[in-house]
């Protein structure tokens, strides 16, 4: 039997998914990430993806890849594990918030009110894939150097830097006050703005190995159920009850 | 009255040097703050508990005097309720300052979740606080003694409530091994009245009336009181921690490791233990010295000194020890680090904090007729 991932581009299967889950209600997608670790080269494209997608600014990652080795020489392994928001379907994040700022969606992502959350972090402490960071304030160009003229420097680098991203679908401008996102607890939603557009993950559509899978898991003809059916499919910290919604292929 | 003067001076500059913090917390957010996303939670909140333990436990002190009538305790009432608020004042001062967005802390009263244990708190806090200012206010006039009494056995079991909550606020979370302890909420409550016993001690010890004839007796109940506490309070450290350890769990294992011998180890062993424990142990056991005014204050004051540490130490160690292994080399970036050690900024903001806290217990002390001023 053919492996079901060499049968057409995973790209154009999962984006056809996709087009098939977008007809379903919402509250009947249940959507899913799966990670295959066996073609993850740790390029850190998909990490790269999500910061230029979301406007992350420094110290805000939504997908690290975790690096490790096992082994002593001459049998030695690397792995790559990238690392989004597992999406849980018990989350340990959401109950503790004090004012309803993050909270499963209709179609099942965690996601955060920006102009709700008051920061206190709370959510941060209680997530265990420290899948939340939080926003200082901080950007690229501080202390960087004035340039004058058509020479790139802060002054014309800065205009992209405060340019809205569109998390939520909601144009957040970074102006440099204390404003939303500033000052709140930030994550990955899966991309749910382009999702909405019809478009996969930035982290999806970028991973050069296609290691990065997405789909819904209520249909059962969709990649990402065929794949999560297998046994060599393992989520984090399963034991802790959180139900994640990403799936690492072993 | 030299100490008096030495107080005010010290306050002063405790307060100047966080008018610097507050100035730069405001103009510039959580940027100069050393705690980031891996290490959330920093001195401001650690002080936070230890202020906020420290007021409900100078309540419940309080009701020696006030509600159960305990003879030699009487005249302390007031001076104790006046150290809860006070010292309740300067805990939320803290835990304001260290919110992402200060100007929405409405929301957590008008549209708040009653599955948060920090709404909860909130709420239970605020309400104490009213009841605190109340039960003060009260004590100024002779007719109210009914609602007074009413008040403050509202407020006792108010005041076990809030300082348990504290510690469920941290014992849920399941994920971290070192706070999802059973005990937690139990031992707050504890740790709460140990910490406005030594407040107390300090505060009658210190800047109590020497014309009161119950002050020797009263130093002596509080010490004696301080004494168990702190035995019971070490107990609590040792189950925790030889359990911790036996079970070797890593993840729990790495945090106590943090607190006993990683980068906070003179926190614990010389602040924690030698300053806050040892030391006025071995003061409060000589009955000449618990008699003593100075020697039982100074104390106080160590043991206050310890609690402050023993806060830190619950809450540092545990964020310091990484959900992932592979985290901490994953993303370079400020704010992304799980080392932690408070910066100028958090330090100023809390010594002003602080300095606030002293200068508006002096003030009230000299202002408000707060304790027994003529022989009985």
């Amino acid at each position: 039997m053919p492996d079901i991932q060499q049968q057409t581009d995973v790209l154009l299967r999962m984006q056809a998914d996709l087009r098939r889950a977008l007809q379903k209600p919402a509250q009947e997608r249940r959507w899913v990430m799966v990670i295959d670790l066996r073609k993850c080269i740790g390029c850190h494209a998909c990490t790269i993806a999500c910061v230029a997608e979301n406007k992350l600014p420094p110290g805000v990652v939504y997908r690290p890849v975790l690096e490790e080795e096992f082994g002593t020489y001459p049998n030695v392994t690397r792995r790559f594990l990238p690392r989004p928001c597992m999406q849980c379907e018990e989350p340990p994040c959401t109950p503790v918030c004090p004012v309803h700022a993050t909270y499963r969606n209709e179609e099942g992502v965690v996601v955060m009110n920006y102009e709700q959350c008051i920061g206190c972090r709370y959510c941060i402490t209680a997530c265990p894939y420290a899948a939340r960071t939080f926003d200082f304030g901080r950007t690229y160009t501080e202390g960087t150097a004035e340039a004058a003229g058509i020479i790139l420097g802060q002054s014309r680098a800065d205009d992209y830097e405060r340019a809205a991203n569109y998390e939520y679908g909601v144009a957040h401008a970074r102006l440099g006050a204390e404003e939303s996102p500033i000052g709140n607890v930030r994550k990955c939603h899966f991309c749910l703005h382009r999702l909405s557009a019809g478009l996969l993950p930035a982290c999806t559509t970028t991973c050069i190995g296609r290691a990065t899978l997405f789909g819904d898991a209520n249909d059962p003809d969709s990649l990402v159920s065929q794949i999560i059916a297998r046994p060599n499919v393992i989520r984090l910290k399963e034991e802790l009850g959180t139900q994640p919604r990403v799936y690492y292929v072993m | 009255m030299l100490l008096k003067r030495i107080a005010y001076l010290v306050c002063v500059l405790a307060v100047g040097l966080g008018a610097w913090g507050f100035y730069d917390r405001l103009i510039n957010g959580h940027q100069n703050a050393a705690y980031g996303s891996y290490v959330v939670w920093g001195l401001w909140v650690a002080m936070y508990l230890f202020f906020a333990g420290t007021a409900a436990g100078a309540f419940m002190i309080a009701t020696l005097d006030l509600l159960f009538g305990v003879a030699v305790m009487k005249g302390t009432g007031r001076l104790a309720l006046w150290v809860s608020l006070v010292s309740l004042a300067a805990a939320l001062l803290s835990i304001w300052l260290d919110l992402g967005h200060m100007e929405r802390i409405w929301k957590v009263y008008l549209q708040g979740s009653l599955s948060s244990l920090m709404a909860q708190m909130v709420w239970g806090y605020t309400l104490f606080g009213l009841l605190v200012l109340a039960c003060l206010a009260l004590t100024f006039f002779n007719s109210g003694r009914a609602l007074l009494r009413a008040l403050l056995i509202l407020g006792l079991p108010l005041s076990l409530f809030i300082s348990g909550a504290v510690g469920a606020l941290l014992g849920v979370e399941a994920s971290r091994m070192f706070w999802h302890v059973g005990l937690l909420p139990v031992q707050f409550p504890v740790f709460s009245l140990a910490s406005g016993t030594a407040a107390l001690l300090a505060a009658v010890g210190l800047f109590g009336s020497s014309r009161d004839p119950n002050r020797n007796q009263q130093l002596r109940l509080l010490g004696l009181s301080m004494l168990v506490l702190t035995v019971v309070k070490l107990y609590f450290l040792w189950a925790d921690f030889s359990q911790s350890t036996y079970g070797n769990v890593p993840q729990n294992v790495d945090a106590v490791n943090a607190v006993l011998y990683g980068q906070y180890w003179w926190a614990f062993w010389i602040l924690q233990l030698l300053v806050g424990s040892l030391i006025p142990m071995a003061i409060l056991i000589q009955p000449r010295l618990a008699r003593d005014g100075r020697w039982a204050g100074w104390a106080g004051v160590l043991v206050l000194i310890g609690f402050a540490a023993a806060r830190a130490n619950i809450i540092f160690p545990a964020l310091t020890v990484p959900e992932l292994e592979a985290l901490t080399t994953a993303f370079s970036g400020p704010h992304l680090t799980f080392a932690y050690f408070p910066s100028l900024m958090e330090w100023a903001v809390t010594v002003g904090i602080a300095g606030l806290a002293v200068l508006a217990f002096l003030i009230g002390n000299d202002l408000l007729s707060l304790q027994r001023k003529e022989v009985a």
